[in-house]
């Protein structure tokens, strides 16, 4: 026991004299080519802008996605750019969420000229497919090159599946259970508890053709609108939740105007595909964030139903992608509170 | 929980730490929970199942001992249908529901669960105890919390070594004391074992994986780097999990058995098998081969017997054609190599020259054969192979390997060459001061500067 104890007190400063050479060498010839390996390269991005950038805003693939047939092609912040006097800068990647605005937030240096940060608040990002989706390793892997750690730590952390890691089957497995057992919150006399047994009851041939057989795109989209809005929020457990309430009180600390864009869903297409009862869950759920962050006096800012069915890009598709129609409205209605 | 996580690198300590500090008589159930949580941490209702196989097996092995004739045997079949039973289920249910709609057009529904991890592992395992019981060579095991670490010590529980409760079962019974010695050659060949599965087998991952996506696109001179990268990256992942686990069980005083001896070293189908998964071999050796009649039967039926335990070893790793094929040209090999041999005399045979060749020709065979145990499918497989040997107009691309790879693989190259015959910890332990402590710096950099910044599941871990 006595040997082994010396024997540590040597080795102790050695390994952290070999550690902190490692990590010279580390960020001088890999850190980047890792970062970008992973996808990680808003790091770059962020440390690229922060000194010349009043507004930075925080986004997925909404921001920046356009139609075919758009002739604007820019993206929701540079149309905010060009309506106001502010300079405003994106830091935007398809299929992120609010851990990665968390981590990026963090690293935010206290002398950056920015004063005011706009994140999406995706409602979408707060239910089970996207919780557990397949991308969620990479994510949280890249999330790993955000965290504001030393650069080598972040190495050992990658290498040592220091992140969450879950393999696809698992991942599939706990999206299934949460769409069994989840109950909504939905009218007694409505016969659907959890989304399993209504999308199971809507993939039976809701919709038929004029000859009597299955309308299968519409069957389709329909069953995929309710698993991907028909959820609860529990704000005890909700990792979402548990990210947007830090980037409050990171915003808080690092003395940051903070707004929450609350994105436009195809709420028409809702309605009209699966009825008032999908519509109704998910007014609760923008109430109940907007609410929140309202008490955690935060500025919301309300595009939830600002844009029209047939202005979201993706028509057979869940996305909050927008034609510049509808990318120009929530410019519009970002601007609003910037003022 | 993985071995290359943050999480056994925080629980490992504490294990090892509440291990000598408790009196031995409480060990055991210190080793329980720390081997539950353990599997737990890679999904936890399946601990039941591995629960399951210890009470069926404890209690077997105690009826089997009590009871005499049919019902003894009755005993025996039981445990071994219900640890085959188990696997059947879980593994190689889907697999025969396709083989009955072959033959069958109702269709029967696939089962969409998880196999749990390890499973063959741990039933062959534990079958292995119930058959020594039967056999008279093991007293049975009265103490259920033994037989229990038995089947879930951590460090060996989801991929092997397989050991014989005679074996692992004296050795997790021994008072072990506190002696640096362990603590050191274990932390050498956790080390050892890291390096090997983060730095060689997880940079090699997705080289092949790029390739074996679409085999057509790559030149053959590509498509042989791929097929090379795999025989090494299959190695270096399994040798690295079972390095790891005799280096952790060292550190608590408990010896496993060594599963590999440089098998890329071998001369011939049967040194390889020698060396190579050294422990499964020995099990269908043992509980398969030798029940078939071994090789005191005539020549007919002992091409028959190894062809069959080539081909269930082949099974055992999965339930696909794929990995019979596999498993049975192993066996094809094997039994050409043992008619030509008689060709060549013994003074032939222990030629320099004969034996280079030797080592060569296995290699490349070994490494063709693995084609068959990576692709997803037969015809997978025979267009890796043609891919391999014909020009394709489709193939544009060449794989990349970066200096930093080549310099692993030449690292790890050198020291198996160093520890040919001997093992990691051992050659280090008795190596000079700063040629030792030269090679952990060189591992440990490695480790933080160039492991693979993609981390792929252990490929034993399905099986």
């Amino acid at each position: 026991m006595k040997k082994l104890f010396y024997k540590l007190c040597i080795l102790l400063p050695v390994f952290v004299f070999c550690l902190l050479t490692t990590n010279y060498c580390y960020v001088k010839y890999y850190y980047w080519s890792n970062a970008e390996a992973i996808d990680a390269k808003l790091l770059f991005t962020q440390d690229s802008l922060e000194n010349c950038s009043d507004v930075l805003y925080y986004a997925e693939s909404s921001n920046a996605t356009a139609a075919n047939n758009d002739t604007c092609l820019q993206s929701i912040s540079q149309m905010i750019d060009s309506l106001s006097p502010l300079k405003v800068n994106s830091v935007d990647h398809g299929a992120i969420h609010a851990r990665t605005f968390l981590q990026l937030i963090k690293n935010l240096k206290s002398d950056s000229k920015v004063k005011t940060i706009i994140v999406t608040l995706n409602s979408r990002s707060f239910g089970s497919p996207w919780i557990n989706s397949h991308l969620e390793t990479n994510i949280a892997q890249a999330n790993v090159m955000y965290e504001p750690n030393l650069p080598i730590f972040k190495r050992i952390k990658l290498s040592f599946n220091g992140y969450d890691n879950k393999s696809i089957q698992l991942r599939d497995q706990d999206l299934e259970k949460d769409w069994s057992s989840v109950k909504l919150n939905v009218p007694e006399s409505f016969p659907y508890k959890t989304v399993r047994q209504w999308d199971n009851a809507m993939a039976n041939g809701t919709y038929l053709l004029p000859n009597g057989e299955w309308d299968m795109p519409k069957i389709t989209l329909a069953c995929h609108y309710i698993k991907t809005y028909a959820f609860p929020i529990d704000v005890n457990t909700n990792p979402r939740i548990q990210d947007f309430d830090e980037i409050v009180s990171i915003a808080k600390q690092k003395n940051l105007k903070l707004i929450f864009h609350l994105l436009a869903e195809n709420m028409q297409y809702a309605d009209s595909l699966v009825g008032k009862e999908l519509v109704n869950i998910m007014h609760q759920n923008k109430q109940l964030l907007i609410e929140r962050y309202h008490k955690h006096g935060v500025t919301v800012v309300n595009s939830f139903e600002l844009v029209n069915g047939l202005d979201f890009i993706d028509q057979n598709w869940t996305t909050e992608h927008y034609n510049q129609t509808g990318r120009l409205a929530l410019a519009e209605n970002v601007l609003k509170y910037l003022k | 929980m993985l071995f290359n996580s943050l999480h056994f690198l925080l629980f490992f300590p504490i294990v090892t730490i509440l291990f000598y500090l408790l009196k031995h008589k409480w060990r055991w159930i210190l080793l329980f929970i720390a081997s539950t949580y353990f599997y737990s941490a890679f999904y936890l209702p399946y601990i039941l199942i591995l629960y399951a196989i210890i009470i069926v097996d404890y209690f077997c092995g105690l009826l089997i001992e009590k009871q005499e004739g049919k019902l003894k045997l009755f005993w025996l079949l039981f445990s071994i249908i219900s640890n085959i039973g188990l696997l059947a289920y879980f593994k190689y249910f889907n697999f025969f529901i396709d083989i009955f709609h072959v033959f069958v057009p109702q269709k029967l529904h696939h089962l969409d669960i998880l196999l749990p991890i390890g499973l063959s592992f741990h039933t062959f395992q534990s079958l292995s105890y119930t058959i020594e019981v039967y056999k008279g060579n093991q007293k049975a095991e009265k103490h259920l919390g033994y037989f229990a670490n038995y089947v879930l010590f951590f460090p060996q529980m989801v991929a092997g070594p397989i050991e014989k409760y005679s074996t692992l079962g004296n050795e997790l019974r021994a008072k072990h004391k506190f002696k640096y010695k362990n603590i050191s050659n274990g932390l050498r060949l956790i080390l050892y074992g890291l390096f090997v599965k983060m730095c060689i087998a997880d940079n090699l991952a997705p080289l092949v994986n790029e390739f074996y996506l679409n085999p057509t696109h790559y030149y053959s001179s590509s498509a042989w780097i791929a097929l090379i990268a795999f025989s090494i990256q299959i190695y270096a992942d399994f040798y690295g999990y079972s390095t790891i686990a005799i280096g952790a069980a060292r550190i608590l005083g408990i010896n496993l058995m060594d599963n590999f001896k440089q098998p890329y070293f071998a001369i011939s189908f049967y040194q390889f098998w020698q060396k190579w998964h050294i422990s499964l071999t020995t099990w269908f050796r043992n509980y398969v081969f030798f029940p078939l009649g071994g090789s005191y039967v005539n020549a007919f039926r002992w091409v028959f017997n190894i062809l069959l335990v080539f081909s269930l070893s082949g099974f055992w790793h999965g339930a696909n054609y794929t990995f019979i094929i596999w498993g049975f040209l192993h066996g094809l090999f094997y039994l050409l190599e043992k008619g030509l041999v008689k060709f060549y005399p013994e003074t032939i045979r222990q030629n320099t020259v004969f034996k280079f060749l030797g080592a060569n020709i296995t290699f490349i065979l070994v490494t063709l054969i693995w084609v068959f145990f990576r692709a997803e499918n037969f015809d997978k497989a025979i267009l890796v192979l043609n891919q391999c040997f014909t020009y394709s107009f489709d193939a544009s691309l060449n794989l990349k390997i970066s200096f930093e790879l080549v310099s692993m693989l030449v690292i790890f190259f050198l020291i198996e060459i160093a520890i040919f015959n001997t093992r990691f910890d051992y050659f280090f332990k008795n190596s000079h001061v700063i040629f030792r402590w030269t090679g952990y710096i060189i591992l440990i950099i490695s480790l933080l500067l160039f492991s693979g910044i993609q981390s792929f599941q252990f490929i034993y871990f399905q099986f």
